[in-house]
C-alpha cells in the first residue's frame, strides 16, 4: 500500500494520528494541514504513529517540523512513535532523532503522555 | 557495529581475570591440537629426544607470537578481533615436499618465503576484493569445517591410514568427551557453557588415562624433564629453492583466503548488523599471518594460519573479547619454556583431539554456510560455489588419483582446501565477464510516476540479487531527487548499473542540479521556507548515498548517486 492514509483515534487525552503509506511532496501538505488543524483546535497531546509508513522524504520531515513548531507555540505535547527500520534510518541520516520527541512504541508514548493504551484500528 | 545481545563478553569488553585465564586455557587446549602438524614434520625428519622437544617448544612460541599478532589492533598488523592462530594442513603438503628435497633447513627457509608472500598480499586485498567476495570466504570456511569434521572423526574413531578399523576405546573416550561438550553447550549457562570444550577435553583426558590411552610415562625423555628450559636451535637452519616458491605461494594464497574468511566470521559474530567485511581488519590479519609465518620459519617450525575452530569456539561460548587473544599469546610464550606442558599437550590423546575438532567443526561449517547464503545467489555465483565445493570434496575422495598430476600442481590438487579455493577464485574471475549490467527508464513529463521508479528499481534489485537495504537507499535517493527537480521539461531519464560491488544510478534532466549542502540545515531553516526543505533534501541525499556527483552542460544535468555494495 503506497497511498497515504491518515487515521485518528483517541486514548484518554491523547489524540493519536496513525499515518501509513508513503509521505512525499505530493501529500506532505495533507499531513501538515491535518496536524496543524488539530493543534489549532486545542488538542494538548498529539501522538503521530509512523509504524506503517513505508518511507518519507524531506517534504514529510518539513511537515512534521512545522507541526512541532506549531505545538511549541500552543504549549501542546507533540510526539512520534514506532519508527520502523528505513524510516528510523532516514531520521538518523538527517540528524533529526534529537529534534523530535520519539518513543519506541505507542504504549511507551502513551505512558509518557498520560493517555491509556489503545490499539490502532 | 551493533553488539549482538547473545554475547557474554564482546570484542572490546574485558572479562574478569578468572574468566580471562580459563577462557585462554580453553583456546590453548584447542589450539594445541594443531601442534600435530609440526610434530608430523619432526617425526618425518626423524627428530628425537631434546631436538624433538625443542621443535615442539619453539612451535608453541610461534603460536604465542601469532596469537598476539592476530589479535592486535594497529594500523598495519592485527585483525583487532579474538582471532586464534594454529598450525595448519595447508602448509603441511609443501613442507613435506621441501623436507624430501632439502631437509628441515629448506622447510624453514621456504616457510619464511611463504610469510613474505602473505605480507605482500595484505596491502592488495582491497584492490583484489572483486576477486575475493565474501561468499568465497564463506566457502573456504565451510570447507575448513568439513575438513575439521573429517579429521575429528578419524581421530575420534582411532582410524589410521594403514588400518581402516575403529578402535572401541577411542570411541568411548571421544563419545564421552563430545557428549560432555554438547550437553554443557546446550543445556548449561554461565561457566558451563563458556568452558564446555575445556571441560569436555579434561573429561576426555581422565577417561583416556583410565583406559590406558594417555600414558605420560611413555613420552617423557629418558633423562627426565626440567620444569623450566630454554629451547635450543640445534635443528634450525635455512635454505631456499626457487622451484618450491610456487607451492608455498599457493599455500600462502589459501592461508590468506582462510584468514579473510575467519576474520570476516569474527567480525560477523561481533556485529549484529554485519553486511560486508572490513578490509582494514582483514589486511591487518593477513599481514599478521605473514609476519607470524616468517617468525615460525625463523625459529624452526612450520607455517600457521588463523584458526576457524577458535573463532567457532568464541561464537559458541559468547566470549569474544580481544584481551583473551593476548592472554592466549602470552600463555603460549610462557608454556614454551615449561617442557612438561609441551609434553602434555604434544601427547594429547587422539580421541580427545577428535571430539574437540568435531564439536567446533559444527560451528565453523554453519558459519561458512551463513556467509554464503547471506547473499542471494544468482546462477553465476551458484556455479562458482557449487563447483568449487564439489571439487574440494572430490580432492579428498579421489586423493590418490589426483596426485598423478605434475609435481608443480600437486600442492593444489592434493589438498581439498587449496583445490576448492583455487577453483573458486579462478571460476569467479572467469564468470565475472559481463557481470556489470545497465538498465534505464524514461519518465515522461507531466505527472512523473514515482511508484514506477520504485517498482523499476525493486524489480532490478531482485534480478541482480542486490542487497535489499542498498536498493531501498537508491529508491529513496531517486525519489528525493525527483521531488526537488519537480517536473523538468523533457522528463527524467533514470539509468541504473550494477556489479557485485557498485550500484550507480544516473539521472538526466534539463534544469538545475540539486544543491548538496556541506552542513545539516537547522530545524528553523527547514521550517522557515521551502529552500530549507531543499537543503534538507540535499543533505539527506549526501548522507544516504556513498558518493554523489552532479555534472551540468548546456542546461542539462546528470546526477550520479553511487552506492557501495
Amino acid at each position: 500500500m503506497n497511498a497515504l492514509s491518515i487515521v485518528q483515534t483517541r486514548a484518554g487525552d491523547v489524540c493519536i494520528v496513525t499515518l501509513s503509506g508513503r509521505i512525499d511532496s505530493t501529500n506532505a501538505n495533507d499531513v501538515k494541514d491535518e496536524l496543524t488543524r488539530l493543534i489549532s483546535s486545542g488538542e494538548k497531546s498529539i501522538l503521530v504513529d509512523l509504524g506503517a509508513v513505508r518511507y518519507l522524504t524531506s517534504a514529510a520531515f518539513r511537515a512534521l517540523l512545522v507541526a512541532t513548531h506549531e505545538a511549541d507555540h500552543q504549549a501542546a505535547n507533540f510526539a512520534l512513535c514506532s519508527l520502523g527500520g528505513q524510516v528510523r534510518e532516514l531520521f538518523e541520516m538527517g540528524g533529526l532523532l534529537e529534534v523530535f520527541a520519539i518513543h519506541n512504541s505507542r504504549e511507551e508514548a502513551l505512558k509518557q503522555l498520560g493517555g491509556s493504551v489503545l490499539r490502532a484500528p | 557495529m551493533t553488539r549482538p545481545p547473545d554475547l557474554i563478553y564482546a570484542v572490546n569488553e574485558d572479562p574478569p581475570w578468572p574468566i580471562l585465564v580459563v577462557s585462554a586455557l580453553q583456546h590453548i587446549g584447542l589450539m594445541a591440537i594443531t601442534l600435530i602438524f609440526p610434530i608430523v614434520l619432526a617425526r618425518e625428519a626423524n627428530l628425537a629426544g631434546t631436538q624433538f622437544l625443542d621443535l615442539v617448544s619453539l612451535s608453541m612460541l610461534g603460536l604465542g607470537v601469532a596469537n598476539i599478532c592476530f589479535s592486535a589492533r594497529s594500523r598495519f598488523i592485527g585483525s583487532g578481533y579474538l582471532c586464534g592462530a594454529a598450525y595448519t594442513a595447508i602448509f603441511l603438503g609443501p613442507s613435506l615436499f621441501a623436507l624430501q628435497q632439502g631437509g628441515l633447513a629448506l622447510v624453514f627457509g621456504m616457510t619464511v618465503v611463504a610469510g613474505l608472500v602473505q605480507v605482500a598480499f595484505a596491502p592488495l586485498l582491497r584492490r583484489l576484493r572483486a576477486l575475493l567476495p565474501s561468499e568465497i570466504a564463506g566457502l573456504v570456511i565451510a570447507v575448513v569445517g568439513l575438513t575439521l569434521a573429517g579429521l575429528g572423526v578419524r581421530y575420534g574413531l582411532g582410524i589410521d591410514a594403514q588400518q581402516q578399523k575403529i578402535n572401541p576405546d577411542y570411541v568411548i573416550v571421544a563419545g564421552i568427551s563430545l557428549a560432555t561438550m554438547t550437553v554443557l553447550n546446550i543445556w548449561s549457562k554461565g561457566y558451563g557453557k563458556m568452558f564446555c570444550v575445556l571441560i569436555g577435553m579434561l573429561v576426555g583426558y581422565a577417561v583416556s588415562a583410565v583406559l590406558g590411552i594417555f600414558d605420560l610415562a611413555r613420552i617423557v625423555p629418558e633423562g627426565g624433564l626440567s620444569v623450566v628450559r630454554f629451547p635450543r636451535f640445534e635443528h634450525v637452519g635455512w635454505s631456499f629453492d626457487p622451484v618450491l616458491v610456487a607451492p608455498f605461494a599457493v599455500a600462502s594464497l589459501a592461508a590468506t583466503l582462510r584468514a579473510m574468511g575467519d576474520v570476516s566470521n569474527a567480525q560477523r559474530i561481533n556485529d549484529a548488523d554485519w553486511v560486508r567485511p572490513n578490509f582494514g581488519s582483514l589486511a591487518g590479519a593477513v599481514s599478521a599471518n605473514g609476519v607470524a609465518v616468517m617468525f615460525c620459519g625463523l625459529v624452526g617450525s612450520s607455517g600457521l594460519n588463523t584458526y576457524s575452530s577458535s573463532i567457532g569456539l568464541s561464537g559458541a561460548t559468547g566470549v569474544t573479547s580481544r584481551s583473551i587473544g593476548y592472554a592466549i599469546g602470552f600463555g603460549f610464550c610462557l608454556l614454551a619454556f615449561i617442557p612438561p606442558t609441551a609434553v602434555a599437550l604434544a601427547a594429547m590423546p587422539l580421541p580427545v583431539m577428535g571430539a574437540a575438532l568435531f564439536f567446533t567443526a559444527a560451528f565453523v561449517f554453519t558459519s561458512g554456510l551463513q556467509m554464503i547464503t547471506a547473499r542471494m545467489l544468482d546462477a553465476r555465483k551458484t556455479l562458482v560455489i557449487g563447483f568449487s565445493f564439489a571439487m574440494a570434496v572430490v580432492a579428498d575422495l579421489y586423493h590418490d588419483a589426483l596426485m598423478e598430476v605434475p609435481i608443480v600442481l600437486q600442492p593444489i590438487f592434493g589438498n581439498s582446501l587449496v583445490l576448492g579455493t583455487v577453483c573458486a577464485v579462478v571460476l569467479n574471475l572467469i564468470l565475472r565477464i559481463g557481470v556489470r549490467q545497465r538498465v534505464s527508464i524514461k519518465l515522461a513529463p507531466g505527472g512523473i510516476n514515482r511508484e514506477a521508479v520504485e517498482q523499476f528499481l525493486s524489480a532490478q534489485g531482485a534480478r541482480w540479487a542486490a542487497r535489499r537495504d542498498v536498493i531501498h537507499r537508491a529508491i529513496f535517493g531517486v525519489v528525493q531527487v525527483l521531488e526537488v527537480v519537480g517536473e523538468p521539461r523533457g522528463g527524467v531519464e533514470v539509468e541504473a548499473s550494477f556489479d557485485e560491488f557498485n550500484l550507480d544510478v544516473q539521472m538526466r534532466y534539463v534544469g538545475l542540479p540539486v544543491t548538496i549542502p556541506e552542513r545539516k540545515p537547522t530545524p528553523r531553516e527547514i521550517v522557515a521556507s521551502e529552500d530549507g526543505e531543499r537543503l534538507l533534501a540535499g543533505y539527506l541525499l549526501r548522507q544516504s548515498a556513498d558518493r554523489i556527483t552532479a555534472r551540468e552542460a548546456g542546461g542539462s544535468v546528470e546526477m550520479t548517486l553511487h552506492y557501495d555494495h
